[in-house]
């Protein structure tokens, strides 16, 4: 492994120094290019309420490439599966190496207010999402609590 | 102030701006690494990463952006403003760091000479001070070692100022006796003298005084008696007449009887010496000799001075040889066990760096030097020294890999320390240890002002850190220069002199010999050029005697097999059973061979001690030769041509051995001077030969030089051989009768361990010397056909030949495969024995150039590295040489069988020589290999047979006929490798002719299949492409992870895999093949495994997995599979390619990271063709690398570049039944077709999207029609043409 970037020293420094409300996002012991992050649920969204863990990895070309991240805690999120993997379109091509950890982690934070069923990874939650937004949220919401409730 | 700073930060690098270019969108970024990264240089444009706006890149990218100034001036301002320091690292520009190839302000690193990044600069420099640490542990444990010598030194000081007091006690009280007896007896002579001369004297006076009486007395009588009594003056008495006459009477008598003695006379004394006064001069002159023992080293000196034949005589003779003679003492000097008694070398202290190259290249030739000359003087004496020592020599020569191995790591250990180039601590006025010539560090001006630097530093910090820095600084550099020398001590003068003392009983006393030995040397010289003379003679007339039975012995001998021949070589390794061996014509031969050899080895070892130093040396060399080698041919010229073939053989070949031997040590080594002026002498040799002959007979003189030059060329070759596989000459299945002879002169040749150079080279050099005589000799680089073989074998011979010596078995094998394989290729070679042919007629050109040609044909592993075709006129000469004389060899083989004059017979023996190693081929390869092998056999065979046949026919010639043999070079050279060429022409012509045409036709695109897409008959990135059965089109559709089958008209006729990793699945496949059963081998390239579908696509089987040992794979890349059903992998990023059996069965490697021959770099594709060439596109090195089967070299071609014949990252490759090798030039975006022989036959495409043009090619096939199937990736098509 090479040496790390300076720049994900400073973002790594930034991060710390300076988290985001509702957003902390701390690096591996192991792998400073490895973080595992935590996004509160934004209020006023059927996940208010809950802590979603996620993992975010700056890949070798970091900032030329997008990082990778996932959530690890389950959602009922239109745009994200099962997996945790998240469709958003600054996690792929609309990357750019403007862009960094916070503003990425910031993004999926406004993802989490704002699904968007028309450009859906997950198809049966858009479906649902689409046709019974209501039904939709009870999920969501019931999900968070079940799934991104500490105790 | 915080926004302030915020404009100035880089979006992308979070770091200040450095040199900021401006987007047309007004965004700004640094221009280095930031900007460099947002290039897409497929489209060639750059998005800005705040407002995603796209930016077409200037055409001299992006620097062509104009630079925010004002941005600048902000920063600059920003700096003043704030105080804060410049960045360091503005100004230097951005680079991939050599290690880590992170992007980064890089400086150049010592340790391992690239430009690399700050980090890995520190962590080499760690590994640096750890290494110094560690080194200097162990120059500190082995520092006792020198204390030990010191005490020893010291010791020996003591012990030596006694001994010579003591000695001189005893030297004294011998002239004391001497004096005193001399003394005594001299005392005793003269009062001998005195004595005697005395009582004679007395004597004599007497006498003298009696006489004179007597005298007087008859005066007075006779007075008397005439006074008084004639006349009657006076009355006398009768009675006193009477008594008077009586008294007269008496003195009558008196006077008359009176004799004298005869000692009255000559009376003298007479010294007579018991011993011959002379004699006894020269007892008393050397009444005593100084016997100097081992231990006392520093004798040596004196010793040389005190011995008789005083060494400046020889000076003033020889100044070479003097100075070879102070090389060797520096040699000694420098003598890693630190014996001190060699130390005096008169020319003082090497340096540091010097040395490598003065120990190896002048140790080795003194030592040959000493060698030679021993061995002539004190031959039973001194051999078993001799070779011991020679041993060791040789071990060091010829263990060139090793001494490599040695010298690499030594050079490593430099590195640690620093570099040879820059070494900063190195400096002229420093102390240096006299023996090592290490410096003194803390002298060192550099290391000075560092630990001063860290003194100052340290006052002013606190006094604790004080003494923590300056140990840390000083530690380092302090040891450094220790560890270097250390090492050399230590390790590899260590280990030199373990060896040493394993071999002698204590290295002191080699030393010491080894300063005798120059001393003798010159004697000895001397001597073998006397001995040369003798010898000659000899052979002669032990030649003469040689009965027929000769004939009868080459026969069963050449028939017995190459097993047979092995034992009987290797019998002959030690001269003495060799003779055994043979019947006693042949021994005698051989004795006197070996003989003769011995003294040529002799000659040609002083011809090469003196050639190193200069060429008129060399010149001298030769004509000492020539006394030697003319003999013999006289000899040849007397008796039937039996006899003569053999001893001129014999001596050419003695004469030659040291040369082979060196040129296998000079193949190794870079050492053209000595090589060259070596080739000299045998040019030399070989031209003496001739022009005697021409004296003799003139008619015959053209066949006896070419004879001449022939046999001494085959002599060269075996010996070669021999040398290289001194105790296993076995592989020479041709060489029978002679090898016995041979072989021991070999062995001698190795004893005295002259490195005689490549005389072929030398040969080629020094053209206009050699030619004359040579011309002839030309002839037989035709027959070389089997030589490729042979040839093959010498170099592995001399690859071998470091362990030559202790390890003859290995060596043995490994000749057979090599012959193997060479065989092999020989069907593909013919166009070099072609060429051979036409060269022969040349002659001594012919010769050298046969020998590069050969060269080519087999490039080999071990030598290969310089090899390439295109080095043959350097390097390539002193392979080609060996590999020449190796030709020569087979051919010299058959002269004995010319002998038979049966000349189907020797076909025969050929063909069962060739049918072993053929065999062998079967065993290896089944019935598959028997039919190659049979092919080839049959190619060799003939080849074979018609050297033999031209063999036979010049030998009977040479003893019959003279002209016939020049006619006979003709025809041999016609015929040498008839099959081959046949084939060959045949291919060309015939077969191969249309296959020429058509690809000189090639141009038109026939069609093409598919485009972009993942529907049945598209592609995504096509890789691999494969022909099979029935023309069946196989594409490796990369990136759709599966294989698509067509027609031969591009009809898609199925396809199967998909993504995954399970069985039947693919990631990003590259390679395909289809073997003779129609079963898919796939390189299913990034789950690092080979799979194996039947005809259907059905899974089969699986191998591989991700890994670098045998049998795993990192991302296997092209796959080809031979008839055998072997198949070929290119570990691409092993860096390798792997043989294993159809059933997956890992069979054997090879090639490893690296450019010199037989090295891959990237290797993408593979191809067999049915002549078992394997054609690997060496992608990295921008050349195509063809092996045998066993992954032998055999020849190599391109360079980078564009123009014919040169590559640019060449992937596919293709070889048709003809023998024609395709080559998809990616760089190039073409297609190259290359003969048979690796030469351009024509190129076509160009970059584009068209028709006939390509982008980004990939994998190549030919159809059984001649259609050539390319892949052409980045159009995701494939183009048939």
């Amino acid at each position: 492994m090479s040496v790390l970037p300076r720049r994900i020293l400073k973002e790594t420094q930034r991060l710390m120094q300076e988290p985001v409300p509702g957003i902390s996002a701390k690096p591996d012991e192991g792998n400073a290019r490895y973080f595992h992050v935590k996004v509160t649920g934004p209020e006023d969204s059927p996940f208010e309420g809950g802590l979603f863990k996620l993992e975010l990895f700056l890949p070798e070309d970091y900032p030329m490439s997008a990082p990778k991240v996932r959530f690890i805690t389950k959602i009922y999120h239109p745009n994200i599966d099962r997996l945790g993997r998240i469709c958003l379109d600054i996690l792929k091509d609309k990357w750019s190496p403007a862009l960094q950890i916070r503003t990425v982690l910031l993004s999926i934070q406004a993802l989490l207010s704002a699904p968007n069923p028309d450009d859906p990874l997950a198809n049966d939650v858009a479906e649902l999402w689409k046709v019974n937004e209501i039904e939709a949220i009870r999920n969501a919401k019931e999900w968070t609590r079940m799934y991104a409730t500490e105790n | 102030m915080e926004q302030f700073e915020q404009l100035l930060t880089c979006a992308i690098c979070l770091d200040r701006y450095r040199n900021p270019k401006l987007l047309p969108c007004q965004h700004s970024f640094c221009m280095e690494p930031c900007m460099d990264g947002l290039v897409d240089y497929v489209r060639r444009q750059v998005k800005c990463p705040e407002c995603r706006a796209e930016h077409r890149i200037p055409y001299n990218g992006v620097q062509g952006y104009p630079t925010n100034v004002t941005l600048q001036r902000f920063l600059e301002l920003h700096i003043e403003i704030t105080g804060e320091l410049p960045d360091p690292t503005s100004g230097q520009i951005m680079k991939r760091c050599g290690v880590c190839s992170e992007k980064a302000y890089v400086t150049s690193c010592v340790h391992c000479e690239k430009d690399v990044c700050s980090d890995c600069k520190g962590a080499h420099m760690d590994i640096l001070r750890r290494e110094i640490a560690r080194i200097n542990n162990q120059v500190r444990r082995a520092l006792h070692r020198l204390s030990d010598m010191l005490a020893g030194v010291e010791k020996n000081m003591l012990t030596l100022q006694q001994n010579c007091t003591s000695v001189t006690e005893e030297v004294d009280e011998i002239y004391r006796r001497l004096a005193k007896a001399l003394k005594d007896r001299t005392d005793h002579l003269r009062g001998e003298i005195d004595r005697y001369l005395t009582t004679e004297l007395k004597n004599l006076c007497n006498l003298k005084e009696n006489l004179d009486i007597e005298i007087s007395n008859i005066q007075s009588n006779c007075d008397l008696a005439d006074k008084h009594m004639q006349s009657d003056d006076v009355e006398w008495e009768d009675s006193e007449l009477m008594d008077a006459k009586e008294i007269f009477l008496k003195t009558v008598d008196f006077i008359r009887n009176f004799e004298t003695e005869i000692g009255d006379y000559s009376r003298r004394a007479k010294f007579l010496m018991a011993h011959d006064p002379n004699q006894l001069v020269m007892h008393v002159a050397s009444y005593g000799e100084l016997t100097i023992h081992a231990p006392h080293q520093a004798f040596n000196a004196s010793s040389n001075s005190l011995q008789a034949p005083s060494p400046g005589l020889m000076r003033s003779k020889s100044d070479h040889r003097l100075a070879s003679q102070y090389r060797q003492d520096e040699r000694n000097a420098y003598e890693p066990g630190g014996e001190i008694g060699g130390r005096v070398s008169p020319l003082g202290g090497r340096k540091f760096g010097e040395r490598y190259p003065s120990r190896y290249s002048r140790g080795d030739r003194n030592d040959y030097d000493a060698d030679t000359t021993h061995d002539n003087e004190n031959r039973s004496s001194a051999r078993s020294r001799i070779r011991s020592r020679l041993g060791r020599h040789g071990l060091n020569e010829n263990t060139d890999s090793d001494t490599d191995s040695r010298s690499v790591r030594f050079s490593e250990i430099n590195n640690t320390v620093h570099r040879e180039r820059e070494r900063v601590l190195d400096t002229e006025d420093v102390a240096k240890g006299p023996l090592s010539g290490i410096t003194r560090l803390y002298d060192s001006p550099r290391v000075m002002k560092r630990l001063l630097e860290s003194e100052n530093k340290d006052k002013k910090a606190d006094a604790a850190p004080k003494s923590q820095p300056q140990p840390a600084v000083q530690q380092p550099k302090k040891i450094t220069p220790q560890p270097t020398p250390q090492r050399q001590l230590s390790e590899d003068d260590e280990i030199a002199r373990i060896k040493r003392q394993n071999k002698t009983a204590s290295t002191s006393s080699d030393t010491e010999r080894r300063d005798r030995v120059g001393s003798i040397k010159r004697d000895d010289s001397r001597d073998s050029n006397r001995s040369t003379s003798n010898t000659p003679a000899d052979s002669t007339r032990r030649t003469s005697n040689v009965p027929e039975p000769l004939p009868a012995d080459t026969q069963e001998s050449s028939e017995s097999e190459s097993e047979e021949d092995s034992v009987e070589v290797v019998e002959p390794r030690k001269p003495t059973p060799a003779k055994t061996t043979f019947p006693p014509s042949t021994s005698a031969a051989t004795g006197d061979s070996r003989r003769s050899s011995t003294a040529s080895d002799n000659i040609a070892s002083k011809g090469n001690s003196r050639l190193k130093s200069t060429r008129s040396d060399s010149i001298e060399s030769t004509s000492s030769e020539t006394p030697g080698t003319p003999v013999r041919r006289n000899a040849g010229g007397t008796f039937p041509s039996e006899d003569v073939k053999q001893s001129p053989v014999s001596s050419s070949s003695g004469s030659t051995t040291p040369r082979a031997r060196f040129s296998s040590v000079s193949s190794k080594r870079d050492s053209a001077t000595p090589t060259n002026s070596r080739s000299y002498s045998v040019t030399g040799n070989g031209g003496s030969t001739s022009k005697k002959e021409e004296i003799e007979d003139e008619e015959e003189e053209e066949e006896e030089e070419t004879e001449t030059s022939s046999e001494s060329s085959e002599t060269d070759t075996d010996e070669d051989s021999e040398d290289a596989k001194p105790k296993t000459p076995v592989p020479k299945a041709m060489e029978k009768t002679d090898i016995g002879p041979l072989l021991a002169r070999s062995a001698q040749a190795r004893d005295n361990g002259s490195g005689s150079n490549s005389s072929s080279r030398r040969t080629s050099q020094d053209e206009s010397y050699t030619r004359s005589r040579y011309g002839t000799s030309g002839y037989k680089s035709p027959s070389s056909y089997q030589s490729p073989r042979e040839a093959d074998t010498s170099t592995s011979g001399s690859k071998y030949l470091n362990n030559t010596r202790t390890e003859p078995a290995p060596r043995f094998t490994s000749r057979f495969l090599k012959n193997k394989s060479i065989q092999e290729e020989n069907p593909s070679k013919p166009s070099y024995n072609s060429d051979n042919k036409y060269t022969s007629d040349k002659g001594g050109l012919s010769r050298s150039r046969t020998s590069a040609n050969l060269e080519e044909d087999l490039p080999d592993d071990t030598n290969t590295s310089t090899y390439s075709p295109y080095s043959k006129n350097h390097y390539g000469s002193e392979l080609s040489r060996s590999r020449s004389s190796h030709a020569l060899k087979s051919r010299e083989t058959s002269p004995d069988r010319p002998v038979t004059n049966a000349s189907a017979g020797t076909g025969e023996k050929d063909g069962a020589a060739l049918s072993s190693w053929a065999r062998y081929l079967k065993n290896k390869y089944g019935n598959r290999g028997k039919e190659n092998a049979a092919k080839d056999n049959a190619a060799a065979s003939s080849a074979s047979s018609s050297s033999s046949r031209r063999l036979s026919l010049g030998l009977p010639l040479r003893s019959n006929s003279t002209h016939v043999d020049s006619s006979d070079d003709d025809q041999k050279n016609m015929q040498s490798s008839p099959t081959s060429h046949t084939i060959i022409e045949a291919g060309m012509q015939g077969v191969g002719s249309t296959p020429r045409v058509q690809y000189l036709q090639k141009r038109q695109l026939l069609f093409k299949i598919g485009g972009r897409g993942s529907e049945p008959g598209y592609f995504t990135w096509p890789r691999g492409v494969a022909v099979g059965p029935d023309n069946l089109i196989v594409v490796a559709d990369s990136s759709n992870h599966r294989i698509q089958v067509f027609d031969n008209s591009g009809k898609i006729l199925k396809d199967f895999g998909s993504y995954g990793n399970s069985e039947g699945e693919f990631d990003c496949l590259a390679g395909v093949a289809v073997n003779r059963i129609g079963q898919y081998i796939i390189a299913d390239r990034y789950n690092h495994r080979i799979q194996v579908l039947d005809p259907s696509g059905r899974f089969l089987r699986t191998f591989g997995s991700q890994g670098s040992s045998d049998g795993r794979f990192n991302y296997p890349w092209g796959i080809t599979t031979d008839a055998l059903g072997f198949i070929y992998v290119c570990d691409k990023e092993n860096h390798r390619i792997q043989v294993f059996q159809s059933d997956g069965t890992f069979v054997g490697k090879f090639g490893s990271n690296g450019n010199k021959i037989g090295q891959l770099e990237h290797p993408h594709y593979i191809a067999v063709s049915n002549t078992n060439r394997v054609i690997v596109s060496d992608c990295n090195n921008h050349r195509i690398q063809i092996f045998d089967v066993n992954g032998r070299v055999i020849s190599s071609f391109g360079t980078e570049g564009s123009e014919n014949g040169q590559f640019k990252f060449p992937k596919g490759v293709a070889v048709d039944d003809q023998g024609y090798i395709l080559v998809a030039d990616s760089g190039n975006n073409r297609i190259q077709i290359f003969h048979p022989d690796s030469t351009f036959l024509r190129a076509f495409g160009c970059w584009g999207s068209g028709d006939g043009e390509f982008k980004g090619l990939e994998g190549i096939a030919v159809m059984s029609n001649g259609n050539i199937l390319v892949c052409d990736r980045e159009n995701h098509r494939v183009q048939v043409f």
